[in-house]
């Protein structure tokens, strides 16, 4: 498993040229290519969150923070000092990083449930704060990104197809950088924490250093996709970039559906839950109100029942059971 | 869905072919409705609101109005410019996030060809989805108050009642012009509003209201949306010697305040801001304590009885606010499209900038039509103050449209 067979390299080689090639077979700024670019950015904002919650199993619940953290930062950047987004991006991973760092110190003790609920608490936190330090943050009015002609530099386009090659990117990217985690050092390190924090502690880890190291990744790669999310939605407001349910569990409940701590876990993920809610958005809003929100929720009910563990362990019970019918 | 349906048919079906049913329907089901949808001659009216989540009340309430004006039009021979063309609305529920209101508003305009937009009752969510139809050129129709809405430069946003600050202005001036009539001068006030968008905005306006009056502001005190305990605030308000109260909030908050305030018997006047206080749930939670609350509104029913008893007819509550402006909006759009005769979005938006409504339901709001300045902003609404009486709400100022004089409880 360590070095990739040929037959798997080609098998990626072509799905990323498909991927690549996909949007011209959309409408440019149609509507499906708006939901497959929602997907792969929830894609990579799960993957990022998968880094601590999925390799060191500190289930952060407060994801929201360092997303918003992003959005903020390279947005009042771009208002006030005209400064281009990809700047803006880079100090608001710094600002998410130094975040997350601040937030790791005295909550990486905690395991299981109180981790998850002084993350939760975190999150809800820079929530209240962009809420109410209104002469920096615009307030709860929310703030809109400035128009500007398309241009790759200022990080706008007119049209849809350059934002999916953006996330796409950004997918391939967190993705890439969580898989060399996982095959380095610190992911074996990781590894050992998840398995046992006491006996990591033993064969001389120093577990806390560990998982700060990677939540502060986690946490400056979740601000990056923030400033993504700025610049492809235009307008966003403390409830949209800190929220509990729009972000922290959406993320991680697309990990889980996925398959936690797997690199293709997120990606399947994203790629259900995403569109999933918009198809029951297109069928039943225009039936009985909220309706489309119930069967939404009912659905992502079902396939947690079915396969709590993801559909990644779902493939892997199918395929053995494949495999013994072969012999039998 | 179908799947529950299946067990007969092969014996035993387990969960997980039931699922992939579930799965496959879902996949389906959109394909086979805009099949539907296609068939037939008619102009398709991208409808956003929330119908779920903390506004779904007012979502639903918007939605009833337009969907009023639009069967109304359909029976009355469609849109007679395009040969009877009838109108049909795309309804998609914008939850309570401004992402999914942009999802959904990218959807209709290339799934469903809808020629305008109406939506999308909070600010935040027609915000959202105005970066989407701006960008494709397509008119949105809005009744949200936020000053952002025309302040951007957009062309294509058109914003039928008045601004937010607007608002907060008028419920400052309408309080002093209704407590001056009664022989009151108004020195000190009181301001409670919740940290939302609406709240805070509206808050603003009243403080610039009492800045510029020389009024003293004795409290002035944000509190979270869904507070479960007012007391420590009323307890504030007493305390503070208020002569009139400008509490401005959704409907949750607004009962528990006007309840608590008149349970410790404290008789001064409470101005509402809209929203949680003027629509039935307000009377219906308060009973005898809603009597004489007054409110700024953008709007009332009371204004044109003749087209808004239509709606109390088929849906069973007064018309409220929000649905009022929307099938203004949607007669509005109706009216254009008859002006343009064409559905094409250029054509749409140089009748919406350049016309003045005057017909239908135009004549529910102040001015008694509408016209949209350069912003899209429609220059004749006025805000109105209205007060509770026996159940219903009666337009108390300003004068040249009350319906009848305020009672002042000083």
């Amino acid at each position: 498993m360590s070095r990739l067979s040929p037959m798997r390299l080609i098998l990626i080689a072509v799905l990323l040229a498909a991927a690549i090639a996909l949007p011209f077979a959309f409408d440019p700024r149609g509507y499906a290519i708006r939901i497959l670019c929602l997907a792969l950015l929830f894609g990579a904002m799960a993957q990022a969150w998968n880094i601590v919650a999925g390799l060191a199993n500190q289930v952060s619940l407060g994801h929201a923070a360092f997303f918003g953290i992003g959005a903020y930062t390279s947005t009042l950047l771009l208002i006030h000092f005209g400064i281009s987004p990809w700047l803006g991006m880079i100090a608001g991973a710094v600002l998410g990083g130094l975040a997350a760092l601040l937030i790791s110190l005295p909550t990486m003790r905690l395991r299981g449930h109180y981790f998850a609920l002084a993350t939760l608490a975190f999150g809800e936190v820079m929530r209240v704060i962009a809420n109410s330090w209104g002469g920096l943050t615009g307030g709860p009015v929310g703030i809109s990104v400035p128009f500007a002609p398309s241009s790759l530099a200022m990080l706008q386009f007119k049209e849809t197809r350059p934002y999916y090659w953006l996330m796409l990117a950004a997918l391939i990217a967190v993705t890439a950088i969580f898989v060399a985690i996982r095959k380095s050092r610190l992911g074996y390190r990781l590894r050992a924490i998840k398995e046992n924090v006491d006996a990591a502690e033993v064969i001389g880890i120093d577990t806390t250093r560990t998982k700060i190291i990677a939540a502060v990744l986690s946490g400056g790669l979740t601000a990056c996709l923030g400033t993504l999310y700025a610049q492809f939605q235009y307008f966003f407001d403390p409830d949209t970039v800190f929220g509990v349910g729009s972000i922290s569990v959406r993320v991680a409940m697309i990990a889980i559906v996925g398959g936690i701590g797997t690199a293709i876990g997120p990606i399947l993920g994203a790629f259900f839950v995403i569109p999933l809610e918009e198809f029951a958005n297109q069928i039943f809003s225009a039936q009985a109100a909220g309706l489309s929100q119930l069967v939404f929720g009912v659905l992502l009910v079902v396939v947690i029942l079915v396969e709590p563990r993801g559909f990644v362990a779902m493939g892997q019970r199918l395929a053995r059971r494949f495999r013994r019918e072969d012999r039998s | 869905m179908s799947s529950s349906g299946n067990d007969t048919a092969s014996g035993r079906i387990n969960r997980r072919q039931a699922l992939a049913f579930a799965a496959v329907g879902g996949i389906a089901m959109p394909f086979v409705l805009r099949d539907a949808v296609a068939q037939g001659k008619a102009v398709n009216v991208g409808v956003v609101m929330p119908l779920s989540g903390a506004n779904a009340q007012f979502g639903i309430n918007s939605r009833n109005g337009v969907e009023l004006v639009a069967d109304e039009i359909n029976a009355a021979g469609g849109i007679k410019a395009l040969g009877g063309a009838r109108i049909n609305l795309v309804i998609a529920d914008s939850t309570s996030t401004p992402t999914t209101a942009a999802n959904v508003a990218q959807r209709l305009l290339t799934q469903n060809d809808v020629v305008a937009i109406l939506g999308a009752f909070a600010s935040s969510l027609t915000i959202a989805i105005s970066e989407v139809t701006e960008r494709r050129g397509v008119p949105l129709l809005t009744m949200s108050f936020s000053d952002q809405i025309t302040g951007r430069g957009f062309e294509n946003i058109f914003q039928v009642v008045a601004k937010a600050s607007v608002l907060g202005k008028a419920q400052f001036d309408g309080t002093m012009a209704l407590a001056a009539t009664a022989g009151q001068k108004l020195e000190r006030i009181a301001i409670m509003y919740e940290d939302t968008a609406y709240g805070t905005s509206q808050a603003a306006g009243l403080r610039e209201g009492a800045k510029a009056a020389g009024v003293q502001i004795v409290m002035d005190d944000a509190y979270p949306l869904g507070i479960t305990d007012v007391t420590p605030l009323i307890n504030k308000l007493r305390a503070s010697g208020a002569q009139a109260v400008f509490p401005v909030s959704y409907l949750n908050d607004s009962l528990q305040i006007i309840r608590a305030m008149r349970q410790q018997k404290i008789g001064i006047p409470a101005i509402g801001g809209a929203a949680g206080y003027v629509i039935p749930d307000f009377e219906k939670g308060l009973g005898e304590f809603a009597e004489g609350v007054l409110s700024i509104a953008p709007a009332n029913y009371d204004l044109a009885p003749e087209l808004t008893e239509r709606f109390r007819k088929r849906y069973g509550y007064f018309m409220v606010h929000e649905a009022l402006e929307h099938a203004v909006c949607m007669d509005v759009l109706a009216q254009a499209i008859e002006t343009a005769k064409s559905t094409a979005p250029e054509a749409l938006r140089k009748v919406l900038h350049g016309t003045r409504f005057e017909a239908g339901w135009t004549k529910t709001m102040t001015g008694g039509a509408v016209q949209f300045d350069k912003t899209g902003l429609n220059t004749l609404s006025v805000p109105v103050m209205v007060q509770w009486r026996s159940k219903e709400l009666v337009t108390v100022w300003p004068s040249d449209v009350a319906k009848a004089k305020a009672v002042w409880a000083s």
